[in-house]
């Protein structure tokens, strides 16, 4: 078996004395869709920031690309082309789309023909991003503010893209626009990316594995389809209870 | 101004809240002011002859002052409501439109060139040059506070610590070893920037109302070492004998090594103020061609998206804090280099005048022009200092225009006089891709 991109090993942070993580094993292999869903309050959206480190994990070990991260500054992780799209998306309202999306490229250092190469990628992905071009990020609507936030995310080149919560607030249509343009990063380009939804449904279908998470830990694994089929979390998560 | 041009009186009327909302929020106004006025005016004491305390009320001036707020509360709600909030799409023809944005791009240039002319225009007006040089100055400081405030959006209260220091620094490298002025203002910056990274370091987790209590409280520090370090500043009694700058080593005096000998022509003591008007305007200009310059660059992108949001920063891998610290250092350089020319041109610096007054100044200068532009930065430190000038006749109450002035000027704009920020990254063929744009918007 060939290593993970990215692995976990009994991870546990902490806000102040509340534990947010108890422990949790997760791993990532290169191309794959992982989900990770749960209720809120589970430490989803934590662990994803434990893995940018931002709060530090308390103990355990977090290694990409076998490169132990655990206790690493935020932005020299974020230079080893690990890219997020945080929750709440944080695009910058005063700046333009263009501004926002060279952001995105500013801090790898890449080339021209990579930044050009970059927005050709992320235009084609959202066309619509292009036409708002020259327009404040503010005044996009939500799921445009989505787009760009995980377009930005796209300029460095990731070789993981993690996204929080990406079709929170978003339409149902839009929302299926924006898992459609994950699966095809997925799928052309070999995209790894760790997915964290509350949409569980959305999320297993587009994902190949998934984990659920109760109170900090890590409760199941499996592929997306297991998971879909298991009546527990048919039970809390997709009818939320209401067949019982 | 736009403004003027307004909304016919239908449109007014059908979106004015009713009079009952502005007597209510005038009402509200007084019952503030009474409250306040009540002790301040309504209530006069003084030390009796025999060293007791004598008191009388003026009950008549509280009920003038409370009267005043009352009357104007309703002046300014009638006059909001006439203006308009500033983005509302008004009734203007289109030719003044694009009349007002061709005025709007031509007033930089304008500006520059009339600048230029200044000491030939008002060549024998000495009061106008030293008002000139006055303005400048606060044009560099607030461009270079700008950087900090406007740009990387870190507040900070103390900008007048940098110009302390880049005063002082020339000041005592100067007077204790001779050195000249060319030769210490890089010196002064450099010193400066030092100390701005210094404060920096502190600061670099704190933001907003926490980083501007800091900043306050920095710039007081340095005035106090600078009144209590008796020896090396001379204290309260201030450093004197500043050497005046030369033109490669040529003084501007009626000597005979003088420039006016060596040219031949007759000495005027303008001569020196000239150089000193072309002295400022180049550090200004500098100050403002760095500052779009790196505005342009990867450092001050990320200055302005650490306004914005320093957690998406930091996941983008922007080092915030070494952005932090060269936006502290690249503000207090400027400051610095200014300061240094401030003592130039004084000849004498003391601590009074590094007050606080000072650092509120050149950030109203930079809440006025708009946070982050740099002309409206240019044209709120012309209207503060020139305007403070040009009612110095109205004496006491010039305080009141001045305030007056303000509290109008952020009801209407409130994000300064230019709010709006210039984007920093186009696409290399913007009109090809535009018309493409429209296409694609049809279909």
């Amino acid at each position: 078996m060939t290593k993970p991109l990215l692995a976990i090993r009994s991870l546990r942070a902490a806000y102040g004395k509340i534990e947010a993580l108890k422990g949790v094993d997760l791993d990532i292999s290169a191309g794959e869709i992982v989900a990770l869903i749960g209720a809120n309050g589970a430490g989803k959206s934590t662990l994803m920031m434990t893995i940018f480190g931002r709060p530090r994990a308390r103990a355990g070990r977090i290694e990409f690309a076998g490169q132990d991260i655990t206790g690493v500054p935020t932005h020299e992780i974020a230079r080893l082309r690990i890219a997020q799209s945080p929750e709440g998306r944080r695009i910058f309202p005063r700046m333009s789309v263009a501004e926002n999306l060279q952001m995105g490229a500013d801090a790898t250092d890449s080339s021209e023909a990579d930044r050009a190469s970059g927005l050709e990628r992320v235009f084609a992905l959202f066309p619509r991003l292009k036409e708002r071009m020259t327009q404040r990020g503010g005044t996009l609507s939500g799921g445009e503010q989505q787009m760009l936030a995980i377009g930005r995310a796209l300029m460095s080149r990731p070789r993981l893209l993690m996204l929080d919560e990406p079709s929170l607030g978003l339409a149902p249509l839009i929302a299926r626009q924006i898992f459609d343009a994950i699966r095809t990063l997925n799928r052309q380009d070999g995209l790894t990316v760790l997915i964290v939804e509350q949409n569980a449904n959305h999320a297993l279908k587009l994902a190949h594995r998934g984990y659920v998470m109760v109170n900090g830990l890590i409760t199941l694994s499996g592929t997306g389809s297991e998971l879909l089929q298991r009546p527990e979390i048919r039970a809390a998560y997709l009818e939320g209870g209401r067949r019982e | 101004m736009d403004g003027r041009v307004s909304a016919p009186p239908a449109v007014q009327t059908s979106r004015a809240p009713g009079a009952a909302f502005i007597l209510k929020k005038a009402l509200i106004s007084a019952f503030v002011a009474l409250v306040l006025f009540s002790l301040m005016i309504g209530v006069r004491t003084e030390a009796g002859p025999q060293g007791q305390l004598v008191y009388w009320t003026r009950f008549d001036d509280l009920a003038i002052m409370v009267a005043a707020v009352f009357g104007g509360s309703i002046l300014v709600e009638l006059l909001r409501q006439w203006w308009g909030p500033v983005d509302t799409i008004r009734v203007v023809p289109p030719s003044v439109q694009t009349a007002l944005a061709v005025a709007r791009r031509g007033i930089a240039p304008v500006l520059l060139v009339f600048t230029f002319l200044v000491p030939v225009l008002f060549y024998d007006e000495r009061y106008i040059l030293d008002l000139a040089i006055l303005v400048l100055t606060y044009v560099m400081l607030g461009w270079g506070l700008n950087v900090v405030v406007g740009l990387a959006g870190l507040l900070d209260l103390g900008y007048v610590a940098f110009y302390a220091v880049g005063a002082y620094s020339y000041a005592l490298l100067a007077t204790n070893f001779g050195l000249s002025f060319w030769v210490c203002l890089p010196l002064a910056g450099i010193l400066a920037a030092f100390w701005g990274v210094l404060l920096g370091f502190p600061v670099l987790r704190l933001r907003g109302d926490y980083l501007a209590i800091v900043t306050l409280a920095f710039g007081e520090i340095i005035r106090l070492v600078i009144i209590n370090w008796q020896t090396l500043t001379g204290g309260p009694n201030g450093v004197t004998g500043i050497p005046r700058p030369t033109l490669f080593g040529i003084p501007l005096t009626p000597a005979d090594d003088g420039l006016a000998a060596l040219l031949g022509i007759e000495f005027s003591p303008t001569h020196r103020i000239v150089f000193l008007f072309y002295i400022i305007l180049a550090l200004a200009l500098l100050t403002n061609w760095v500052t779009i310059r790196l505005r342009r660059l990867p450092l001050g992108r990320a200055w302005e998206a650490l306004r914005e949001d320093e957690v998406a920063c930091r996941a983008l891998g922007i080092n915030t804090t070494t952005t932090k610290l060269t936006a502290f250092a690249t503000g207090a350089l400027f400051g610095g280099l200014a300061g240094a020319f401030f003592a130039t041109r004084q000849g004498f610096i003391s601590p009074e005048s590094f007050t606080f007054h000072e650092s509120a100044l050149v950030l109203a200068i930079v809440v006025l022009g708009g946070m982050g532009s740099q002309l409206g930065v240019a044209l709120a430190a012309l209207a503060m200092i020139g305007g403070f000038e040009l009612f110095r006749g109205l004496d006491q109450y010039r305080m009141l225009v001045f305030g007056m002035a303000m509290v109008l000027l952020m009801i209407w704009r409130p994000r300064g006089l230019i709010g709006h920020r210039a984007p920093t990254v186009f696409l290399k063929h913007s009109q090809a891709i535009s018309s493409d744009l429209v296409k694609e918007g049809h279909g």
